[in-house]
């Protein structure tokens, strides 16, 4: 076994980001990403909508547009070189028909979507992405909108983006969620629409993972796509909302690739999960230091301390806010004064949203969510308990001791 | 004392330094991760950032008492077999005799040392088991631990090379699974598991008080001298 077959044995895929992959890597990509281009391009588009009449008409100049072009490469992990790639690939997005569908949500990941940055991406999303169908969105109502779904899908058969928001109830509950004139459910409608999908981008942490409906004590039943789906390439994109920079990613780089990116354990895009909020915070070095807010607006509060005493769990989550942020990298939720709630991890609401460090906080110790206890107070229960056995024991041993004495020995 | 008494040697010079090792180890872990998991002190001085590392520095004492503690777990792991002093192992095994020796042991602690019905001037089966606890303790602190500190590596490299961090998930991904399928389950283990050692060394210092106390057989100095006494019937 030479070194790089041992590193390939010990090295867990799933959790290595892997930054520069050599330049044979890239040139070969690179060919791959051309022919792809050109390959679409031939295809007719889907909508009349030129992407540069869009750009121009929102004010947005060639400049302005190629700056976003190599901030998405570096966000996509690509060498500069693939800018001009990036770019085109934005253009052709009207080759890319998408159907988007909402189960158990709030409609949160679609709010993002359409205020999501970039060369003032909604319009590109709205105007140039082929949006087939969203809910919330399209015109249509009732029947009209069911038609529409239908056609869609005999039409781009196997070559749609299905996107899934919300999670999908299979317990129970879940014939309180239906949808449509048929009453089909929700697990029926996604096994439908996924059947006929190209693939599938699971965005926000409900559909991801179960997110707020699964929380304790998950009266639905409510579970993640990859836990429905599981004959088709899934990608998981969440947070909560899910950071639209990283929706717009994953479909560059399908159009790019004709691919979906590299994944980690849990289908998380590794461009965007590969690090941990806490990896690049701004406000590391005063966890380094041991400055920490302590209460809401206090002054280490007002000189931007570290957040996490009150509960930032920045130190356990894999997202990219702390790169990219959000809003057009306005701000994020640290960056606010806020602790992170590590909302793009599985089962957050139950594990990480609480306001104090997991030292602290109420959480529930046995299945099922009966008994709330910190695990301080656990552990100090524990403590005083075998204390008090030690104590008895003692005593016991002192009395018996002196009887054995007083016995005459 | 009628009969007097006859030294013993229980402890070889190593077994005795490795002990207080680890018993300093375990204090700093324990200093450090209460605060790591919830400092407690010094949060709010004024004092640019860049005069005072509080967090890093405790981090920097947990790790280093968590490696020499691993590195020790593992020799000891090692001498539970192939010991040639005394090796733990044999009085591990689940035979006729051992648990014989176990509850003999164990009703000797409950009837407050009324029955006394083994040899105590050797190792026993209740204390192996025992300490077989502890160390399994560890092994589980081991484990969760490694896997908390390879979230930092995510790049996959570290100062001895990218193999490290590989072999760490390797040999600790499961713990996510085992612990209840989130990072943040394996951060309670780690910190519960705490507790538990704790009470164990609260236990263990009281029992070796105890055994030389009411045995009156010295037990208590076998950790600094290496011996303790046995009683010779006159």
């Amino acid at each position: 076994m030479n070194r790089e077959q041992l590193r390939s044995l010990f090295t867990a895929k799933s959790a290595r980001v892997q930054t520069n992959k050599g330049e044979a890597y890239y040139n070969a990509l690179l060919a791959r990403c051309r022919a792809r281009l050109d390959q679409l391009r031939r295809l007719p588009s889907f909508t009349n909508v030129n992407l540069h009449e869009v750009l121009a008409d929102e004010g947005i100049n060639r400049r302005d547009f190629m700056k976003w072009a190599s901030a998405m490469t570096a966000m996509l992990m690509l060498p500069a070189s693939f800018t001009p790639l990036v770019a085109e690939a934005a253009e052709l997005m009207n080759r890319l028909p998408v159907i988007w569908i909402e189960l158990q949500d709030c409609a949160g990941n679609s709010e993002a979507f359409l205020r999501s940055d970039g060369p003032k991406v909604d319009e590109i999303i709205l105007e140039i992405i082929s949006l087939e169908f969203h809910e919330t969105l399209m015109a249509a109502a009732g029947h009209q909108a069911e038609t529409q779904l239908e056609d869609a899908m005999e039409h781009f058969a196997g070559k749609y983006l299905l996107f899934v928001e919300g999670a999908i109830p299979i317990g129970p509950g879940r014939e309180w969620c239906t949808i449509g004139a048929s009453g089909e459910t929700f697990e029926e409608h996604l096994k439908r629409l996924a059947s006929k999908a190209a693939a599938i981008v699971a965005v926000g942490t409900c559909a991801t993972f179960g997110g707020v409906p699964a929380a304790a004590p998950n009266p639905t039943g409510a579970v993640g796509v990859m836990d429905v789906v599981n004959d088709k390439p899934i990608v998981n994109i969440p947070a909560c909302p899910a950071n639209p920079a990283n929706m717009v990613g994953v479909i560059l780089h399908y159009i790019l690739t004709g691919q979906l990116p590299e994944l980690d354990s849990l289908l998380r895009p590794k461009f965007a999960f590969g690090y941990r909020i806490h990896d690049n915070c701004e406000r590391r070095a005063h966890f380094d230091a041991g400055e920490f807010v302590e209460e809401w607006g206090d002054e280490g509060a007002k000189n931007n301390f570290c957040l996490y005493k009150m509960g930032c769990k920045g130190p356990m989550t894999f997202n990219n806010c702390s790169i990219i942020r959000y809003n057009e990298s306005v701000n994020w939720p640290i960056g606010a004064g806020h602790g992170c709630i590590g909302c793009s991890e599985p089962d957050f609401w139950d594990k990480y949203a609480y306001e104090r460090p997991m030292a602290d906080a109420n959480i529930k110790m046995a299945p099922g969510g009966g008994v709330e206890k910190s695990v301080d107070e656990f552990g100090l229960g524990l403590l005083t308990a075998a204390g008090i056995g030690i104590a008895i024991h003692a005593a016991a041993s002192a009395i018996a001791g002196k009887r054995d004495e007083e016995g005459g020995r | 004392m009628a009969g007097g008494y006859v030294q013993i040697k229980r402890m070889s010079l190593f077994m005795r330094l490795n002990h207080w090792v680890v018993a300093l180890s375990m204090v700093a872990a324990i200093v450090t991760g209460l605060y790591i998991g919830h400092p407690y002190y010094q949060t709010l001085i004024a004092e640019p950032a860049v005069e005072k590392f509080v967090m890093a520095w405790n981090r920097w004492i947990h790790f280093y008492a968590a490696i020499i503690f691993d590195v020790s777990s593992i020799v000891i792991a090692y001498l539970y077999f192939f010991s040639r002093f005394d090796r733990p192992i044999v009085k591990l095994i689940p035979n006729r005799r051992n648990i014989q020796e176990f509850f003999a042991v164990l009703i000797n602690l409950l009837t407050l040392n009324r029955i006394k019905r083994f040899d105590s001037s050797h190792e026993d089966s209740f204390h192996v088991v025992y300490f077989t606890i502890f160390h399994l303790l560890l092994v589980w602190m081991l484990l969760t631990g490694l896997q908390l500190y390879v979230h930092g590596l995510a790049h996959g490299q570290s100062s001895i090379g990218s193999w490290w961090p590989a072999l760490l998930h390797f040999f600790t991904d499961w713990t996510i699974w085992a612990t209840g399928g989130t990072l943040m389950d394996v951060r309670m283990s780690h910190h519960l598991t705490m507790y538990f050692i704790i009470v164990w060394i609260l236990f263990h210092i009281y029992y070796i008080i105890w055994r030389t106390i009411f045995w009156q057989e010295g037990d208590v100095t076998i950790v600094f001298g290496g011996y303790k006494f046995k009683r010779v019937k006159g």
